[in-house]
Parts: structure tokens; sequence; C-alpha cells
């Protein structure tokens, strides 16, 4: 009892002295392992998970240390493979745990840049890359002109591999299916997935561009698939879906005629034909008398780096991520998998310019359009076209089909009732030039401001707008239509009479603010200076 | 059908010539079933044996034969990864699991104490939720911790075994059967309620605990869900059924299909000989598990 | 409704008498609406008593206690160390001092190469306070992730921010930790109450070695127990909060119509109950509609599935086991096979063989012509791309999974129905098919009537049949929701396997909010759907029909 009551005692010391100490201001200590003392940080890179291609980063990787021996002692590096087709699903399921590096396919560029989850390489970086890869390569990877990407292939497009011994003229469709059916050969062409689907009406010279607004949403589509273009297109691939051969599909080899796919099939289309394969880009096709040259989408591979907090750090996994692309590395690639290099001088490689299917692509893609940013939804509403036209009787249901196409896409891009209501502010501000929709929130009932406050210029010109569209907008009175009055002015767009744009007259940083009755359309701009 | 009047009576057939028609259909609907149910594993052996392409055909004997797709998934792919992932994590799983489940029940069934009612029903309702979705907290958690992509195999083995508590109810319905007079008299010569689980009642439990051992190196065999979420894509980390699901799904799959049936038969073979070895505790437990619930 | 008794119960007949239990059943929901509200209520009342006496009991201890005692109030252990306990005193203030630093001493990490702070951890108290609890449009956490640029090394770099997945997961550690502190609290008090009482009562107070025995004898379940419930506690319940809270959030990873969020680049946002109301909007273009079509067919396919199941696997197992029939084994062996072998390899296998490129899809298409005139009148060479040919597909596919099971269970079941019931049916002409009526199926259904509830409960949550067969397709393209964008459910999608679409993106994103949403509203179906089964199958109330 004793002896415990003394250790009791004791406690209570303790408690009380750790407590003045803990009424110390205290500092943080920096850092779980403070400095750089001998430990190595660990750098992950990510690369595809096609069998050999983690061992030939790590010996390229292996090289890059050789050359700059500092980042030697710094840093090791561990590398995986991992699908590029879903690479972004995982470096977004948590960025924090993404790899420093990584490759992915070029259709997931924007969502990875809209998720904050590339560092755009340096402007001196920039220059170089730009420099030295195709034109195609550095659009794939680039958003809105700011490159944040290193192109990594230029390879993902379809052309069309074809059996010698049956196909008498690769050049044109018409013919390619007599042959086939004549010969009992499978038409493989995978008409009922979009982006084979498109290859016919991009060539009669359809397009569907989709665009974003900032914060990545996608706002109005530009797409006349349903015209007198469609139809054409829509006839061209009944050409092919209305003969008993065809097979919705680009990868099957067996006892095919023709198959439409890319290099990825290169080795089975070359196991399966053997000395009867012939590779060339798609051929034309012919309705009402006028030809056209099948079209199609092309894509690239590209690297990714994740945004840095340490700037050594950053320029580090830049300069390896331009060494794991630049012309030696993509001609090992293309040795060891047939990749097709994005590098100009790589491209000029005389292996390179042997290969078939690459020259194939080449040809093709003289009719490819980069794949841009496409509705996610697109994909599975355009590939119904090609059943479309299979099943289709008459000309009325062709036209059908693109009826229910053109609604079905516009329907994607119905607002709700919030955003109809809701207004933004458009103009020559904020280093915009009429194309963003400043975002506003209703304050109260009726009153709305921006959410940020802007830098406004003298003479900067802007105007509010309701829902995204000009049907309600407000600006100054109009001189055209004879009024004078000061005041602004708000009225539903019926033609020439729209407000004037409104000027700023001091220059400042300014939020917007702006008053309206629903029911009377009377409206008050003010600029409320930001503090 | 031993009454020979009732049978006359019935159809003015002989009781046996009506016995031998309706063994003889029964027969016939045995070996259609058996032809039907042992036909994918056919499909699947023949064309994994299958030299002459890669992809499907529309006939089911190959042309030529060979051990060549084999030879592809131990010299070309991850699949021998894959498979020792799964390996150790189908061992880690039958220990441990067997730990939590065995004392989870035991307590449940054979011991009475304040929240134990609570403590079941709480586990009822919980069990109610899908339980997947506690995988958006543990990705993250295991991801800072070190335990996702490449480790995944060790964050998965947690996962299992650490709340296979709740699947108690197959093994309480065992000990429910064990007579409790048993327990009762090993008290009274003095044992500890310890001595009682580990000398008295453990001997006895043999079925279940192979029982839940079999669960438990089967499990991983077969999980997607989980599996797929903590290798987050990672080829090092995946299990077989992650990985070759991956195969079918590429954009090649016709390069990957003979393969894929290979690696399909390479793992079924362990995996359904130590099932049929032990499939007498497997009937046991699954005969008992649904009587009792 | 008028209450029968036995004897004008068995006069009905079958039909009268199922329409009876029917609306018993439904007259009988009230209430048990009723008893649950007075259970609750009761359960109230218990608890406010026992806080009172809480109270109570902790003011005598105060007042009653000596100095060590009255200091145990600030400083943990202090009473049980003075009454000797000194292992447990000792537990009791190395909590404490573990709280107190956890809460406020734990300084904000910083990164070491560029010396910013990247707030990885961070004291209880600074969790917190970032976490703005459920005001909605606030966000989860305080600090944004920031773009700058470096001049000197000529590279974009970003200035870091708080993850609001992170924050929030803290906050609820932070929680519990406090919660835990005022249960230790509350313990130790207790415990310097009980050896008041014990001393002053002149008995020896236990030591620290009779209460580590005690764990193997009377205790003996707290040891048990501890593992399971710890393993419980971390890995399912406290993820399973995180998630309810996860449903009042607008957490994704998704850019597109319905904006952008993500884990660690952008804060996300609290937004009330706006994600429960957005699932349950059955207007048109509302996620509610795409809710309640796959409500529908999932629990089609749960009462298909299990029933057809049930009844097939046990005619399967009475025909092997009939008398005369040979080689039991054998045949029950074929079956077991389905169970060995994994799922994910004949599944697969057995879609891809149906696909049109598989030989018993081609087969199909090629030599029968009525399936091919049906899939061409459907636009398609594939019956995956059919949806009510798919449907159907998943369930004969899951008959040829499920037999086996059933069989299994359902044989050792049979051997134990007493061969003298089927005797005495003879003797009075019953034929097999009146056998099977009378004796076996009752027999049967009474008996494994759990098993019944656990497998229609698990049917509603069948995952790897839907998702290895047919992938939720073919795609619904009638369905047009346009907030959903790409994860609009396919045909044969079930509330399961769309919560596995939503939460991994499949390519279009990851909506953990609407995930997290969908997951309450399936506790809350199947939590229903269990508790009437529970009361339809036929349990205790036909026990002596075989006693």
């Amino acid at each position: 009892m004793k002896m415990s009551k003394i250790l009791t005692l004791v406690l209570v010391l303790v408690m009380i002295v750790s407590c003045f100490a803990a009424c110390q201001p205290t500092k943080p200590d920096n850092g779980d392992n403070g400095g750089n003392g001998g430990n190595k940080e660990t750098i992950k890179v990510w690369v595809s998970e096609v069998p050999g291609a983690t061992e030939l980063a790590e010996a390229q990787i292996a090289e890059f240390l050789a050359a700059n021996p500092d980042y030697d002692a710094k840093y090791t590096f561990e590398v995986s493979g991992v699908s590029e087709a879903d690479a972004a699903s995982q470096v977004l399921a948590d960025v924090a745990l993404a790899p420093d590096v990584f490759c992915f396919a070029q259709d997931q560029l924007a969502r990875l840049v809209q998720a904050k989850a590339l560092a755009a390489p340096g402007l001196q970086a920039t220059a170089n890359l730009k420099e030295a890869n195709d034109s195609v390569s550095i659009s794939a990877a680039s958003v809105a002109g700011t490159l944040y990407a290193y192109p990594l292939t230029s390879d993902n497009g379809y052309y069309m591999y074809y059996d010698k011994s049956v196909i008498t003229n690769p050049d044109d469709l018409a013919q390619i299916v007599a042959d086939c059916e004549a010969a009992g050969k499978n038409i493989c062409f995978e008409l009922e997935n979009a982006w084979y689907t498109a290859s016919f009406f991009m060539a009669t010279g359809c397009h569907s561009n989709w665009t974003m607004d900032d914060k990545g949403k996608f706002t109005s589509v530009d797409d006349d698939f349903n015209s007198d273009k469609g139809l054409v297109a829509m006839k061209g691939m009944q050409i092919v879906t209305k003969s008993p051969n065809y097979i919705n599909s680009s990868s099957e080899f067996a006892n095919a005629g023709i198959v439409v796919t890319g290099i990825w099939n290169a080795n089975t289309a070359v196991e399966t034909l053997g000395d009867n394969l012939g590779v060339t880009d798609l051929p034309s096709f012919t309705v009402d008398g006028e030809t056209y040259h099948l079209a199609s989408f092309s894509g690239n591979k590209l690297m990714g780096v994740k945004p840095q907090s340490d700037p050594a750090k950053a320029a580090m996994l830049s300069k390896l991520a331009q060494y794991l692309t630049n012309t030696e590395c993509q001609l090992e690639r293309y040795k060891e998998f047939q990749w097709g290099p994005s590098n100009l001088v790589a491209q000029q490689d005389a292996n390179v310019k042997a290969n078939e299917s690459l020259v194939a692509l080449a040809l093709q893609n003289e009719h490819a359009t980069p794949q841009g940013n496409i509705h996610g939804s697109w994909w599975d509403i355009a590939k119904l076209l090609g059943g479309e036209s299979k099943n289709a009787a008459t000309e009325d249901d062709l036209r059908l089909a693109l009826d229910t196409y053109e609604k079905t896409i516009l329907d994607l891009l119905k607002k709700s009732d919030d955003e109809l209501r809701a207004w933004s502010v458009i103009g020559s501000i904020n280093g915009t030039g009429w194309n963003v929709d400043l975002e506003m929130e209703e304050l109260e009932n009726g009153v709305w401001q921006t959410i940020e406050a802007y830098d406004l210029t003298t003479d900067d010109q802007f105007k509010l707008r309701q829902g995204g569209g000009w049907n309600v907008q407000v600006g100054v009175a109009n001189e055209k239509t004879g009024e004078t009055t000061s005041g602004y002015y708000a009225r539903l767009m019926d033609g020439a009479d729209e407000p004037g744009n409104i000027t700023v007259a001091t220059a400042g940083k300014y939020y917007v603010k702006l008053t309206w009755e629903e029911g009377t359309h009377n409206a008050t701009v003010e600029l409320v200076p930001a503090n | 059908m031993k009454n020979n009047t009732s049978s006359i009576k019935k159809s003015g057939l002989g009781a046996k010539a009506s016995r031998r028609i309706s063994n003889t259909l029964i027969y016939i609907v045995l070996i259609v079933m058996t032809v039907v149910w042992l036909f994918p594993y056919f499909g699947i052996v023949l064309e994994s044996l299958r030299m002459e392409s890669t992809g499907r055909v529309d006939y089911m004997i190959p042309k030529e034969w060979g051990f060549g797709n084999y030879e592809y998934l131990f010299t070309n792919t991850n699949f021998p990864t894959w498979f020792i992932n799964t390996t150790i994590m189908g061992l880690a799983t039958a220990v441990l699991q067997t730990f939590f489940i065995l004392s989870m029940s035991y307590t449940l069934s054979r011991l009475r104490f304040k929240g134990r009612k609570f403590l079941m029903n709480f586990m009822l309702i919980l069990g109610m939720f899908p339980g997947f979705l506690t995988m958006i907290l543990i990705y993250k958690i295991f991801g800072d911790l070190g335990l996702t992509h490449a480790n995944a195999p060790f964050g998965l083995i947690i996962v299992y075994c650490a709340s296979s508590g709740m699947g108690y109810y197959v093994s309480k319905g065992f000990f429910d059967t064990i007579s409790k007079s048993l327990d009762e008299a090993a008290r009274i010569d003095g044992a500890t309620r310890w001595q009682v689980f580990y000398k008295v009642i453990m001997p006895l439990s043999k079925p279940i605990i192979i029982y839940t051992i079999l669960m438990g190196f089967m499990a991983p065999w077969g999980d997607f869900m989980l599996a797929r979420f903590l290798a987050a894509g990672d080829d090092l980390g995946k299990n077989v059924a992650v990985g070759m699901w991956g195969w079918l799904q590429a954009t090649n799959p016709s390069t990957m299909y003979t393969r894929f049936c290979a690696a399909g038969v390479t793992v079924s073979i362990p995996v359904t000989a130590v099932f049929l070895a032990l499939q007498k505790y497997y009937v046991e437990g699954v005969t008992g598990g649904a009587v009792k619930g | 409704m008028k209450q029968l008794n036995a004897l004008e119960y068995l006069k009905l007949n079958k039909f009268q008498r199922f329409l009876y239990d029917f609306k018993q059943f439904f007259c009988a929901i009230p209430g048990w609406f009723k008893g649950l509200i007075l259970a609750f209520l009761g359960l109230v009342k218990d608890f406010a008593i026992k806080i009172k006496d809480g109270f109570l009991d902790i003011i005598h201890t105060f007042v009653k206690g000596n100095w060590a005692v009255k200091l145990s109030f600030v400083i943990f252990g202090l009473g049980n160390i003075y009454y000797g306990q000194i292992a447990r005193g000792i537990l009791f203030f190395l909590f404490e001092v573990a709280f107190v630093v956890y809460m406020f001493f734990i300084p904000t990490s910083v990164d070491v190469s560029s010396g910013l702070p990247n707030y990885r951890t961070q004291s209880g108290l600074n969790w917190l306070k970032s976490v703005n609890w459920f005001e909605t449009g606030n966000t989860v956490g305080t600090i944004q992730q920031k773009p700058g640029y470096d001049y000197e090394y000529d590279v974009p770099i970003t200035i870091p921010g708080e993850d609001s997945t992170r924050v929030l997961f803290n906050a609820l550690l932070a929680v519990i930790f406090i919660i835990a502190f005022i249960v230790t609290w509350r313990l130790q008090v207790k415990q310097c109450r009980i050896c008041m009482d014990i001393t002053a009562s002149g008995k020896k107070i236990k030591s620290g070695k009779d209460d580590l025995k005690s764990l193997l004898d009377d205790q003996f379940h707290k040891t048990l127990l501890a593992p399971s419930i710890i393993g419980i506690g971390l890995f399912t319940v406290l993820p399973m909060i995180f998630m309810i809270i996860i449903a009042f959030t607008n957490y994704s990873d998704v850019f597109g119509s319905i904006g952008l969020l993500n884990g660690q680049s952008e804060l996300y946002q609290w937004v009330g109950f706006k994600n429960l109301a957005e699932l349950l909007n059955f207007s048109e273009g509302g996620i509610g509609v795409a809710f309640g079509e796959l409500l529908v067919w999932t629990l089609i396919w749960a009462v298909f599935a299990t029933f057809t199941n049930y009844f097939l696997g046990m005619m399967v197992a009475i025909m092997i086991n009939k008398k005369g029939i040979k080689i039991k084994k054998f045949w029950r062996t074929v079956l077991v096979m389905t169970i060995a072998i994994p799922q994910f390899v004949s599944l697969l296998y057995i879609s891809k063989m149906f696909d049109f490129n598989g030989f018993i899809g081609s087969f199909l298409y090629n030599n029968v012509p009525f399936i091919r005139d049906y899939l061409v009148a459907n636009n398609t060479n594939t019956l995956w791309q059919v949806p009510e040919a798919a449907r159907i597909m998943l369930i004969v596919i899951n008959i040829w999974v499920g037999i086996p099971y059933v069989m299994l269970m359902a044989t050792g079941i049979l051997m134990n129905i007493p061969a003298d019931l089927y005797e005495s049916a003879q003797i009075d002409g019953a034929n097999g098919v009146q056998q099977f009526t009378k004796i076996t199926l009752p027999y049967m259904l009474f008996v494994t009537g759990p098993y019944l509830l656990t497998s229609f409960v698990g049917n509603l949550n069948n995952f790897n049949i839907i998702f290895l067969l047919s992938g939720g397709g073919p795609t619904n393209f009638d369905m047009n929701i346009p907030s959903l964008e790409g994860l609009v459910p396919g045909h044969t999608d079930l509330l399961i396997t769309w919560l596995f679409k939503l939460s991994t993106g499949s390519g279009a994103g990851a909506r953990y909010y609407l995930a997290s949403a969908l997951g309450i509203l399936i506790f809350l179906v199947v939590a229903i759907l269990s508790l009437i089964v529970y009361n339809v199958i036929p349990s205790t109330k036909n026990e002596e029909d075989f006693a």
C-alpha cells in the first residue's frame, strides 16, 4: 500500500510538470526523416502490362541513372505493369497513392487534366517535346493548347488486313465484299462499335465535335451525323452489313477475307494468314456515283508525370519522362513490341519505315482524325448506327435511325432546372474571350454574384446570361434600337435587338453582382470591389 | 415401393417393371446431366490444348494438339506470380480465418455472457450492408500503409480474415450439436473454460475445423471484387481471377483465349484436388449449416 | 380481420389457407411497428434510468472517495494504483497520456524535400476542426491544393492541400477516441468505487494476476471474442460508418456534366440528403428510374434463382438417392465439380462459349433456325445481346451452378426423414408424386427454412454470376439518365453489380457518393425483405407436424 501511494504522488507530479511543458509553444519538427540523410526516395513508375515492358523500362531507367549519377544517389525506382487502358481510373482512385510516372491511352487525358493529376512539362521541355514529336501526338497530349503529357507512341489507329488470295482489289469496298462472298470468307469489320462506325461518317465529311468548359463539363456538341452526308455513310455501311459474310468483329482472323483492326493484332494476322497476308489502308466506297475513302480515328499512348510539391523531384521526373520518350527508347520499344514511335527521328528509322503495318497506318493516317474529347455516352449511342444499317429495309429506316441518334445525343446535354436558372458572366474578361461562363451563385432570391472576384481592366466588356444560353441576357441598352438610357437592360432574345456589352469603367478587382426580377425582367448589375 | 398390391392397383404393371421404367428414366436424366455438367470442363481442357490458333473457333476438337499454351503461361506472362499470390492468400486465409471463425462461433454457441444476443443481432444487421463498400476507405488506408498494388495479397489476407468472425453460422450450428453435459462434466472436474475448449471440444470438432479450413483456402481463388480493388491494376498484385479476367477484357482477347483456358485448367487442378479429397467434410458443413442456419 | 381458431383453419382448403396467411401477415405489420416503437421507447427509458444511476454513482464516488480517488477524476488510474491495482492503474494512465498527446500535441507533418506542410498527420483537434461536419455547401477539409511554378528548375509544382478522405477518416478516428476516452473515464471511476466498496467490506482486492487468470476462465469469452471484435470493428464497422457519411458528400473522381471532384486534388463537399433524394427521384431522367428498374429485376432474379435451384436440386437429390440407382457417389462427384472449380474459370468460359464467336453460340446461330431468326429480329448475333434472352440464360446457367449445393444439402436431410412416414403413406395408397408433395416437400421446407432465407438474400447480392456471365449487359438504351453518364445500368445488372460499377467507375469515373447512398438503400431492401421472408417461410408454427 505504501509503495503504491508514493507512486500515486509521483504520477501527480509528472502530470503537472508535463502540463507546463505542454504549454510551451511547440515547434513543428521537420518531417518524418528530417532531411536527406541517406534514405533514398522511392519513385513509382507504371508502364504497359505487356510481358517484357517492365523489364525494358527498368533497363532504360538504369541507363538514365547511369547518365545522371546524382539522381542515382537520391532515388530508387520501382516499375510495375498496369494496363494503359484504365490507368486513369487507377490513378484517380487516389492520386496520393498513384505512381509518379505512368502511361495511359490518350482518351483519358482530359479526365486526368481535369482531376489535376498531371504535371505539365516545364517551358523548355514543352518546346523540346513539340519539336521532337509528330503534330498528331502533340495535339493528342494537349488540352486547350497546353501540353500536359509526353507522347509515347503514335500507332493507335485501324487499317485493313486482307487475304491476298481472295481480295483482288483492296481499294474498293464493293469489290472486297464480292470477293469475300465468292470465296466464302468473312468480312470482319466491327461496325457495331462506335470507334469503327465513325469510319464511314468521317469519310463522307461528318463530324461530332464536343466542347467542354474549364470544369470538364460538356457544354455543347457540333454533330452533323443526321444529314445527307450521314445518310450516304449509312448507305455505305450497308455495302458491308447487308452481306451475309459480315462479322461484327475486329479480332476473328479464322476464315477471314479482311479484318479491319490495328497494330495490336499484327502478330495474329501474320500467324493466321501467313504468306497470303496483305496490309493496307482502308478501301473506298461508292454511293450514288460518288466515291469516298474510309476515314479512321487515330490515337496515341502518352506518358504522364504526377504533380509534385518538391521542384527538384518534379524536375527529375520531367527529365526521366523526356528520356523514356526520346528517340532511342521509342526505337527500343519498337524493336521489342512493334509500337509505332511518335518521335519524328524514330519514325525515319529504316526498320520502322519497312514495317508493313506501320506503313498501312501511315497511309490511313492521311484520312484519320485524332480522337478528341468525346462524351462517354456517345460511344454507346453511335455504335447502334452500325446495327441499324444492317436492319434497315428502306431509306426511311436509315433516316429514322439518324433522327433517333441526334435526339439521343442532344438529350445528353439537356440541362437541369437549376442549371437553366443559373446566371453566369461571360465576356472578354479574366483572360477569356467570350467562351467561358464565369459561375455565379445565388446569394438570396434573385441576387446573384460571381463566386470569385476577377481583375477587371478598363474597357473590358461582358454580359450576363442565364442557363448558359443567349435567350435571356443582361447588358446595357442597345444603340441600334435607339434606346439611350444608361440603365441595364435585359430581354429575351428575339433577333437583332439584343442588349449591348457592359464596359468596365475603372480597373480593379471586383465581384459581379446581379439583381434580377424574374417577373418584370428588371435587372441591375453592380461591380462590388473585393478587398 | 415395397407394397405390391398398391402398385398393381395403380398401373396394372408388375412392381418390378414399373421400377425398371422409372429407374431407366432416372438414369437417362442423370446421364444427360453428367454430360451437361462436364461439357464446359471438357471444352476448356480441349481448347487449352489447341495449338493452331489462340483465338476462338467454332469447333471443339483441336486440329493440332500440344502444350504450347501452358508453356506460354509460365514463360511469357505474370500468371506464375498470380498463382503464387493466390496460393499464399489461400493458405494464410485458411489458417487465420479458421482461428477467427472458431473462436467466434464457439463463444456464441457454448458460452453465455452479457451482450451475446446483442452481438449476434448486430452482426446480422451489419451483414446486410454491401460489404464491398468498405473497400473505398480500406483502399486508401492500406495504400498509406503500403498494402495495395504489388502488396495487395497481404492487404487482402487481412481483409479476408479480420471480419471473418461474422461468418460464424455454420460452425456455430455444429457446436450447438455437441452435448452440453461434456462441458459440465469437465467443469466439475475443475477444468477452466480454456481447458474445456482446448481439451474437450476441439478434439471433437475435426469435421468443422476441416470444413472451415477448406472454405478459407477456396475463398481467395474465386474472389474478384475485393482483389481487383486492392490490386488497383498492378499486374504483380493480382490474384488469378483478376489477372485472367483482364485477359478476356483486353482489346485483343483473340491472342489470350486458349491461354486463358490453359490457366483455368492449371488453377482448377490443385483446388479441385483439395476439394474432392475433403469433400466429406464439405458435405457435413453444407448440410449442417443449412439445417441449423 | 377475423381470427380463426385451429379447427377452422384446418377446414380451409389450400388456397384459402394461403390467402388467410397472406392477410394475416399484412395485418400484422402495423402491430410490428407498434411493437418496434414501444420497444424503442422502452430502450430510451432504460437508457435514461441508467444515465441517472450513473451520475448518482459518480457523485457518490467523488464525495466519499479519498484524495487519490478524487484526483483520479482528472488523472486516470490514480485510484487503482492507490488501492494496489498497479498494472491496471498504469494502463489507464498511459491511455490518458496517449489521448492528450494525440488530441493536442501532434505537429502538422512537413514534406521533407520541399519544406511545405503536407497535412498527412495532424493533431486530433485539428482534424476535428477542419472537417466541417455536415455543413451543406462547405468542404470536407479546409485547405485546397494550389498550382505553382518553380522558375529555378523550370517546372510546374503543386502546393499541397488537405485530402478530404483522410481528413474525414482521421476526424472519425478522433471522435471514436473521444468516445473511448469518456468510456474509459467512467470505467476507472467505477473501478475506484468498486475498490472503495471492497476495502470497506474488508475483503482483498483482486490482483493483476487474478485478472489475467480469469481471462482463460470466467472471462474466457472476452479472450475469444477480442480478436474478432477488433477485426470487425476496424475493417467493417469503421469503414461502414465512413461509407454512410460519404453518402452525404459529393465524393467522386468524375468529370463530365456532373462536375469534377477528386479525393486528393480537390476537396469534396457536404451535400446533405441530395444523393439519397437523387437516387429516389423517379421522375423522367432521374436516377430513381434506374434504381426502380434494377430493384424489380433484382427481385425477379432472386426469386427465380432461389426457387429453381431449390426445387430442381431437391429432385436431383431424390433421383440419386432412389433405391436401385447405382454409382451414387459418381453422380454426386460429377455435380460437385461445379463447386470445386473456381467460378470465375467456369463462368467466364461459359459466357464466352455462348458468344457468337464461341462454339455453342455459333452453333445455335448457324444450325437452329428459330434462334437465328430471333437474333436477327433483334438485330444481333449473340444471345447475350438480347435483354430477355440474356436474363433467361442467366437463370438457366445459375441452375447449373446452384443445383449441386442444394443436392448435397437435400441428400443429408432426405436421409433423416423417418422411413415409417413413407411406409404408412404407401399403405394408404399414395403414389410417388403424392409422397413428394405430402411428406418430402413439407419436411424439406420446414427444415431448410433458414437456408431459403440466406440463399434468397445471397441471390439478391449474387455478384459473381451476373458480373462474370453477362457483365450486366446488354446496354439499356431506353434508359436516358444524363447525370449517370456512362454508368447507366445494363439490362441484367443487379443492384450489387451496379454498385460495383459506380464505385470502380468502369472507365467513366467512380461515383463514391452514389455508391454509398445506393449501399444504404440496398441495406434497407435486404433488411425489409429478410424480415418479410422470415415471417413467411414455414417455421415454428408447423413444428408439431413432424414431432
